[in-house]
């Protein structure tokens, strides 16, 4: 009997077996679309900011609230992911920038393929080919779009006041990966327990070069330091 | 879970590497899955035994995974140590904020077919 597998054939079957050294990323192939995707948003001359949060943390009214601010001065065009619908493209359109919904169809965050699939499919949106900034609103999940490279300039993840102070030691890989922190809905802290020092401080602890924001879209507290950060990053751009 | 669309592209890259060796059977998978990937290991396997099952080339396949540790880097003194999970404080110098090196690796190593 054969000592490799057991089968009957005779002692002298050998079995052709054959190993091969690979010491690859299973993220190679996102990785170089990724690099494609932030070739090409360079070349339309703009800057990509990649949101990452849970779902409801106000990721669209932050945008919606962003075009309404400066939406006149700086080009703003919209990348939407979600499971599905087409809801968040609804509100965006109606505040009259250029803007693309992909649907996962279930999948929980988005790859650099549907992202390069969305910026061509921008470019045909009035005034999509040129922007300054490229928001990509992930699908709302704080953790499965920390993996994956869109070809993102900028990678931003919020956390709103009534989920809590705790997400950053509960998803560390968001926080880890990514260049600012957002409170979100500053206008409740009354309302909840949520010490924003604390949340800041354990935040800068997995990542101490984050740029921390609170701010509250709906009362404006904080919005001010929100858009300086974006006139920085589209000035810095050039 | 991320885990499962990350196992669909292991296999397919298994296809190809069979299909390129001319091999028909995956006897072994051997991965690096670091502790900052933000891939959880046990669903990696999870997806791993569910997927593998529906194809004659990995039906059989073993899959082993290797987490090694990162490497913490002390903000106040330098200090570095080996670990899996964040120190709270540098006991050299007390220090809570370091630089994680490397730990975030998702590296397919080595497959052995025949």
């Amino acid at each position: 009997m054969c000592d490799a597998c057991g089968c009957d054939l005779k002692p002298e079957h050998t079995h052709d077996s054959k190993v091969v050294e690979v010491h690859q990323s299973l993220l190679a192939a996102n990785t170089a679309m990724a690099v494609k995707n932030r070739e090409h948003i360079e070349k339309m001359g703009a800057v990509a900011i990649n949101m990452i949060s849970s779902p409801g943390s106000g990721k669209t009214t932050l945008l919606e609230k962003t075009i309404e601010a400066i939406g006149d001065t700086i080009r703003i065009g919209v990348i939407e992911g979600d499971i599905e619908t087409d809801r968040d493209a609804e509100r965006i359109r109606a505040k009259g920038v250029p803007v693309v919904q992909l649907t996962t169809g279930g999948a929980c965050h988005l790859d650099a393929a549907q992202v390069h699939k969305g910026i061509h499919l921008l470019e045909k949106e009035e005034g999509g080919a040129e922007l300054d900034i490229l928001f990509i609103e992930n699908v709302g999940n704080l953790v499965c779009p920390a993996t994956f490279d869109l070809g993102e300039h900028h990678r931003l993840v919020l956390v709103s006041v009534p989920e809590g102070p705790d997400k950053p030691a509960k998803y560390p890989k968001a926080f880890h990966s990514s260049q600012v922190f957002i409170i979100s809905k500053t206008d409740l802290l009354p309302y909840f327990d949520f010490p924003v020092e604390e949340a800041k401080a354990e935040a800068l602890q997995l990542n101490p070069n984050l740029q921390v924001m609170a701010l509250s879209a709906t009362s404006g507290e904080g919005f001010d330091q929100w858009l300086d950060y974006l006139r920085e990053v589209c000035r810095k751009r050039q | 879970m991320h885990e499962m669309s990350l196992v669909q592209g292991l296999l397919a890259q298994l296809n190809e590497l069979a299909r390129e060796h001319g091999k028909e059977k995956v006897i072994s998978v051997s991965m690096e899955i670091g502790p900052l990937s933000g891939v959880v290991i046990d669903s990696f396997q999870f997806g791993f035994d569910i997927l593998a099952k529906d194809d004659a080339l990995t039906r059989e396949a073993k899959l082993i995974i290797e987490s090694p540790p990162a490497i913490y880097r002390c903000f106040g003194c330098g200090r570095e140590v080996e670990a899996l999970q964040r120190p709270e404080r540098c006991s050299e110098c007390s220090e809570t904020l370091f630089s994680p090196q490397g730990g975030d690796g998702l590296i397919l190593r080595q497959v052995e077919m025949e």
